[in-house]
């Protein structure tokens, strides 16, 4: 089964821009999530980077994405609690566990924690929209004559994994059609012949990379113009995200405070960069479709008025 | 040599003069003291048994040898006037393209489009030039309509016709190849074969060919060159190779040959046309008539065996990433213990599907199968085999049960990568038996995936000793004394048309998820054109699809 963060291409506007636009774009959203702490503008980029995927069609990806950032979110408010004691609302008080020593549980360290988990679950839906939607031989094209070793690498790994996990699946399904009486395979042996099996895998992808002529030496061509007409929308929409943002902290837009008791500012300077970056994950939109000109489209109505 | 005088022919494609070499801590050489030289559009097959040394020439010719695999190198081989030992693959990436048997580790890139460009972008090419020739080599493999899908959607015979235009798009002036239908049905098989002739024909590249079903690709060769022992042992018109095959190496006749051979009828057909064409000439006809395909039960008076598989509107929905898709849309089929049976049908038909739902692998949407009990060996033998010696993957009295029913008993000690390719295939069979079986009784049905990619005739001929053995035409014998046992049916999945027809009495033909049709394998092999035997379309006779029966029907015996 494929996995949902597997890149489809799409004739859309986030799959038919270029690498550049597009990592502009959903970088700017990520920075937006590591620039601030504010609930508000955090859940903004959540809610931005949902939207961008949806609208790119990465709907399987934003769902996983969503569950996984759910889940790690939920695990960073559980520790932040048991680990941080600091905060004046405490909620329960747990007494003493062995290596944690005394742990209270605040409002404080929960509202902390959340924070924290809403920029790490905005971190994974947009690096999970660009795994679905950036085409990354695209990427690696531009990669390639900046750093050719890196590149190299990032092409062996980038076909190793899928023809790996197919591997894994056989080995997987040979075991479950083992005989009763064969020896039974615990996951140690399977996952040494899975490492010996990558390893050969390895060498032959290895070897249609020397056949295609990746170790020349030869000069680089130019890279094909690989602009497309919406990579100034999307240049755009990250460049007046990253404005924004930057100008809103400078004028206290990311007033949030947890210790000793949680404050969030609301302000309109906050809610003005809320609205800038949840409206940017609308940027991907469908533009106009090309019809037929008036003229032309006569011309088709006499032709079938005709028939 | 300038290049205009390169790209016009003037230099041979390919020239080995005494070439030997061997791999790194080899005990003997793969190839010994070889010279061999191929004309500017030739297409040549190269012939021989497993581990002959075919692959190895091929490597070398395209730099793998020894730059990639290391070993020692003796004697010169240039392509189009490149010293190959002296380049690397990269290099001769310009001059040679080569096409491995496995097309999954063949691609590097995640979209077709990006897969076929990437050789021209490392050799330099300008963005206009590149796309160009994406566009023509991909409309003269007819992939058009596949630039823009990920090579992760593609069917394996999809994926081998893009690894083929990722290795032609640089016009290179020799295409090596090894087995590259070994995965394909027959139907794909046969278009691949006959592309890559079309592209000797019009674009003028010289085609080297390893294959084992020569009776695929011998009437498209000019020359074939047999292999053995890392020697070559014949270089020849493909004519005058069927002469020297069916009286030095039989196992590398083809089936028409051998039924000519049979029936005493000089020249031997290198392909169907031409038997056809000599039988003509003898006065033999004979016009197809489909009414008469019907072939009688072998055994109408014998009592039915009890069903040991039996599927009744079988529905099974599989998720392949975007969409979920019906893969058995209703199948109903029962399987009788003892019988032999080949399940056929092209990539995608739903075979591994159906042998995989029978042994639970795959829950059914609607209907049911019911089987008494299942052995199932999937397409990799290799990924049973995870410990380092024998006994350990089988311990216990049942694990020496099922050693003995596989002929392995007595290499319970043996590490199983130093067992040759078909004892390894036996062996994984008797992992999957083990425990499955009531002393030496077996379970009800044995099932094989895709048996036979990449075996010889002679691997071929084993396994048809084991399928025989186990479903019960065979006296089994253990411990030099004959042992009573009960027989399963055997039920094998396969493209190998040829194979087919010497095991089973059965045939099972797939298409898109339903029975199209179930009979006699006389019958089904001999009532059509792709899922047919060469002998079957040579002379096109009801029931007869071997050489021994085409050879008794020329005599005027009844099949």
């Amino acid at each position: 089964m494929k996995s949902p963060f597997a890149y489809q291409p799409r004739p859309l506007p986030l799959q038919l821009a270029s690498p550049t636009a597009a990592v502009a774009y959903l970088g700017a959203i990520v920075a937006v999530a590591f620039l601030y702490s504010n609930p508000l503008v955090l859940l903004a980029a959540g809610a931005a980077a949902v939207t961008a995927g949806l609208l790119a069609g990465a709907r399987r990806a934003v769902r996983v994405a969503l569950k996984m950032g759910a889940a790690l979110a939920l695990l960073i408010v559980v520790v932040n609690a048991l680990v941080v004691s600091r905060g004046e609302t405490v909620l329960a008080r747990l007494g003493d566990w062995p290596l944690l020593g005394k742990v209270d549980v605040t409002l404080e360290a929960i509202v902390a924690g959340a924070s924290g988990g809403l920029r790490a679950a905005v971190a994974m839906i947009a690096a999970a929209v660009y795994s679905a939607c950036v085409d990354p031989d695209r990427v690696l094209r531009v990669l390639r004559p900046l750093a050719g070793r890196s590149a190299l690498t990032a092409t062996l790994v980038s076909r190793l994994v899928p023809v790996t996990a197919a591997d894994a699946g056989r080995l997987r399904d040979a075991a479950r059609l083992r005989g009763p009486g064969a020896a039974a395979v615990g996951k140690a042996p399977l996952a040494r012949r899975l490492l010996a099996g990558s390893l050969d895998r390895a060498v032959d992808v290895a070897a249609t990379l020397e056949l295609r002529g990746y170790s020349l030496e030869a000069p680089r061509a130019r890279n094909r113009r690989s602009r497309s007409r919406y990579d100034r929308r999307f240049y755009a929409a990250a460049a007046v995200v990253l404005a924004a943002a930057i100008a809103g902290k400078a004028v206290g837009a990311d007033d949030f405070q947890t210790y000793p008791s949680v404050g969030i500012g609301l302000g309109p300077e906050t809610l003005a960069v809320a609205v800038v970056v949840a409206l940017s994950g609308f940027a991907p939109l469908r533009g106009r479709v090309s019809s037929l000109s008036p003229i032309r489209r006569q011309t088709r109505h006499a032709e079938v008025a005709r028939v | 040599m300038s290049e205009l005088a390169i790209r016009r022919g003037a230099a041979p494609a390919l020239a080995v003069a005494g070439l030997s070499y061997s791999y790194p801590h080899a005990t003997a050489p793969a190839l010994a003291d070889v010279s061999l030289e191929v004309a500017p559009g030739e297409f040549v097959l190269l012939a021989g048994r497993s581990a002959s040394g075919k692959s190895t020439l091929l490597k070398a010719a395209c730099g793998l040898v020894p730059h990639f695999h290391g070993g020692e190198i003796e004697g010169e081989i240039r392509v189009a006037d490149l010293d190959a030992i002296a380049a690397g693959p990269g290099e001769l990436a310009a001059a040679v393209g080569y096409l491995a048997q496995d097309p999954e580790t063949q691609v590097v890139s995640t979209t077709v489009a990006a897969e076929i460009e990437l050789p021209l972008e490392m050799r330099g090419d300008e963005p206009a030039d590149r796309a160009r020739a994406v566009e023509e080599v991909a409309l003269a493999l007819a992939i058009p309509h596949l630039l823009d899908r990920t090579v992760d959607t593609l069917s394996g015979g999809e994926l081998q016709r893009v690894a083929l235009a990722a290795a032609l798009v640089t016009r290179p002036r020799l295409i090596l190849l090894d087995e590259p239908t070994s995965q394909l049905d027959p139907v794909a098989g046969d278009e691949l074969i006959w592309l890559l002739r079309r592209l000797n024909e019009e674009w003028g590249v010289a085609v080297l060919l390893a294959e084992h079903r020569l009776e695929r690709c011998l009437a498209a060769a000019d020359r074939v060159v047999a292999m053995e022992g890392g020697r070559i042992s014949f270089d020849g018109s493909p004519s005058a190779f069927l002469t020297w095959a069916r009286d030095s190496d039989p196992a590398l006749e083809t089936p028409a040959a051998r039924l000519f051979s049979l029936a005493g009828i000089d020249p031997l057909p290198t392909g169907v046309r031409e038997a056809r064409q000599t039988l003509r000439g003898m006065g033999i006809t004979h016009p197809p008539n489909r009414a008469s395909r019907r072939v009688s039960d072998p055994h109408p008076s014998d009592p039915a065996p009890e069903s040991v598989l039996s599927a009744k509107n079988l529905w099974v929905e599989l998720d392949r990433g975007e969409d979920l898709r019906d893969v058995l849309k209703g199948i109903d089929l029962t399987i009788r213990r003892g019988e032999r049976v080949a399940l056929m049908g092209r990539n995608g038909a739903g075979k591994s599907t159906l042998l995989r739902t029978a042994a639970g692998m795959h829950e059914p949407v609607v209907g049911k199968v019911d089987v008494d009990s299942i052995a199932l060996l999937t397409q990799n033998p290799g990924d049973y085999l995870v410990r380092e010696r024998v006994g350990d993957e089988l311990p216990g009295e049942e694990g020496a049960a099922a050693l003995r029913v596989v002929g392995l008993e007595g290499k319970v000690d043996a590490d199983p990568r130093d067992l040759s390719g078909g004892e390894r295939q036996r062996l994984a069979l008797a992992i999957a038996l083990a425990g499955q079986m009531e002393g030496e009784l077996l379970p009800g049905v044995v099932a094989l995936d895709e048996p036979t990619r990449g075996m010889d005739h002679a691997r071929k001929d084993e396994l048809v000793a084991l399928i025989a053995r186990l479903a019960g035409d065979v006296d089994f014998v253990a411990d030099g004394s004959t042992k009573s046992t009960r027989t399963a049916a055997v039920v094998v999945a396969t493209h190998d048309v040829e194979f087919a027809s010497r095991f089973a009495e059965r045939v099972v033909l797939l298409g898109d998820g339903v029975v199209i049709a179930d009979g006699p394998s006389a019958e089904i092999l001999s009532g059509g054109w792709y899922f047919a035997t060469e002998v079957a379309r040579v002379l096109d006779l009801p029931g007869v699809v071997t050489p021994e029966q085409g050879a008794a029907a020329l005599a005027g015996e009844q099949p």
